[in-house]
């Protein structure tokens, strides 16, 4: 019960945000010029932004996006990982160390630093849509060294498994050792591994946001929120400036509650 | 392999990553799809004809090997180029800042360790309520960098050595607690406790000097968790530090500046990598 907690707390997350955009009767980019920085009303129940946007409906629109761009980003950085942790343990020793140098060089450098660097390198006149796309993707492409380097140590653990050595006997071919053997006893790295990169790119979006090299406006996003507690007017006039940072604080603690479980399994 | 070996093949491999980071950054500045763009091609005064004009002459200084051959050759004669930006030689930019970026880190990283310890070190010797304790250690690494630089200037209390400190602490707590937890539980601290040694006495004597490798190694990787961390903490409390110049040097395509910071951090992460590895290494022998 205590372990379906934070995954009910979630799906009601998911749920609530869903359903704000369902019901209300505004898109995340629609301007009331008549209620720009309104206090808490009844036609904007959390308020407005500087431009009049609705604040319930765009963070609702930033939960759903961060959480579907990070966890889509977090699937294809394991998958690439995965890949490659495989290659690398299955392969010569040289290739072996050569791969893994190449994943030394991506972690030369502060994450942060060359997340900043790719993404700022993005042409300028990117549509919105683009730059949500390009700034995950950049997520994915550059988030997979740390995984593959931990998946290539539990990989050459099994390298020299009795059952491997057996399924070679058997003339299992290198594909179904992979898909039959290798990758259901990978799986308990694997999984906690994706659990990791989840909030780990929800952050990275939001200090990428709050730099200005995040998801472009108009389209909602943490880092842009996290832009508005600049605004001093703003927060003079209402408390729900707050909301943004307190539900991305929520829905960080909830997946690093996956991510430790999933490290506890693991 | 001996020692010196060893020592020489890190030092090696430490300095050709460095190298590969930085050809990495000229690569991936070059064939970035937005390498091109400029701000002045979005600018409205400019006809068409002068926006062709300012392109053309970037495609014809913006060739991958005349770039590497000009920064290899500035290099050797200690020259980081001049900032495409600020008209200033990249060494004169970069130097002062350095002395302000380390001087943020090391008191970032010592505040931030300072509270890790303490805090570890109290929470693992506890029998009950560890996991209320460090709660708010769990939230701390919830908040985004930015998001408590953000909260402390509205707060109008600390500044960027208390971020760094209180993310460098989040960061490190659930380590040392395992780490210390692990060992208070090991035999010869029982032994100890059964015949009466002091909490103090169990720490200094046979805590510390046990976990001392591993503390070093995660120290070593506080600077990598805090050099990360600069670039947001320098832009929003407007340090001018070697993050801060990043920054502008990532908004505005400032190829020679991002390659020497590149290097820069480069070297200074490969080296604590190698740092720490090396001290676990000894450690295992």
């Amino acid at each position: 019960m205590k372990k379906c907690l934070p995954a009910a707390a979630l799906l009601l997350l998911i749920l609530g945000g869903a359903l704000v955009l369902r019901l209300a009767p505004y898109d995340y980019a629609f301007q009331d010029r008549d209620a720009t920085m309104a206090p808490s009303t009844a036609r904007h129940w959390t308020g407005t932004d500087e431009l009049g946007r609705d604040r319930a409906v765009r963070v609702a629109a930033a939960l759903l996006i961060g959480l579907t761009g990070a966890t889509v980003a977090a699937a294809i950085t394991t998958t690439i990982a995965a890949c490659f942790g495989l290659l690398a343990a299955f392969s010569p020793a040289s290739i072996a160390a050569i791969l893994m140098f190449v994943s030394d060089i991506f972690l030369s450098l502060p994450w942060l630093f060359l997340l900043m660097m790719a993404r700022s390198l993005l042409p300028l006149t990117a549509s919105p849509l683009e730059t949500a796309v390009a700034t995950f993707l950049v997520l994915a492409a550059l988030g997979w060294p740390a995984c593959a380097r931990a998946i290539y140590r539990g990989a050459s653990v099994l390298r020299s498994a009795e059952w491997l050595i057996y399924g070679r006997a058997c003339g299992l071919k290198p594909r179904q050792l992979v898909r039959l053997h290798i990758l259901p006893h990978l799986r308990p790295l694997i999984l906690p591994q994706f659990l990791i990169c989840v909030p780990a790119f929800v952050v990275a979006e939001a200090n990428l946001g709050a730099l200005g090299l995040g998801v472009g406006e108009p389209m909602p996003s943490w880092g842009a929120m996290l832009l508005e507690l600049d605004n001093s007017a703003l927060l003079a006039q209402s408390h729900w400036v707050y909301l943004p940072i307190a539900l991305l604080v929520a829905v960080l603690l909830i997946l690093e509650s996956f991510a430790r479980e999933g490290e506890t399994n693991a | 392999m001996s020692l010196p070996t060893t020592i020489l093949a890190r030092a090696g491999r430490t300095l050709l990553l460095t190298l590969c980071a930085a050809v990495g950054t000229i690569l991936l500045v070059r064939f970035a799809p937005g390498f091109f763009s400029d701000s002045l091609e979005m600018d409205a005064k400019y006809a068409q004809a002068a926006r062709s004009e300012i392109q053309a002459e970037n495609n014809q200084q913006q060739s991958v090997i005349p770039i590497a051959i000009r920064e290899a050759r500035s290099w050797l004669k200690g020259d980081f180029g001049e900032s495409r930006e600020y008209h200033v030689p990249v060494a004169e930019l970069i130097g002062p800042r350095v002395r302000v970026s380390a001087l943020l880190l090391g008191q970032g990283i010592s505040c931030g360790w300072l509270l890790a310890v303490c805090a570890a070190l109290t929470i693992s010797g506890l029998r009950r309520g560890g996991l209320v304790c460090g709660l708010p250690f769990t939230v701390l690494l919830a908040i985004p960098t930015a998001a408590m630089a953000t909260a402390c200037i509205l707060a109008e209390a600390g500044g960027p050595v208390l971020v760094l400190s209180l993310l460098i602490a989040a960061r490190e707590f659930k380590f040392l607690r395992n780490l210390l937890e692990g060992a208070w539980r090991s035999p010869h601290l029982l032994q100890g406790r059964a015949q009466g040694l002091s909490p103090r006495a169990l720490v200094r004597m046979h805590i510390l000097p046990n976990i001392a490798p591993q503390l070093c190694a995660l120290a070593t990787l506080s600077i990598v968790t805090a050099l990360g961390a600069l670039v947001p903490i320098e832009v929003i409390f407007t340090v001018p530090g070697v993050g801060q110049l990043a920054w502008s040097a990532v908004m505005n395509r400032d190829l020679p500046v991002l390659v020497a910071i590149s290097l820069l951090m480069a070297s200074v992460v490969a080296f604590a990598g190698m740092l720490s590895t090396r001290t676990l290494t000894l450690e295992v022998e």
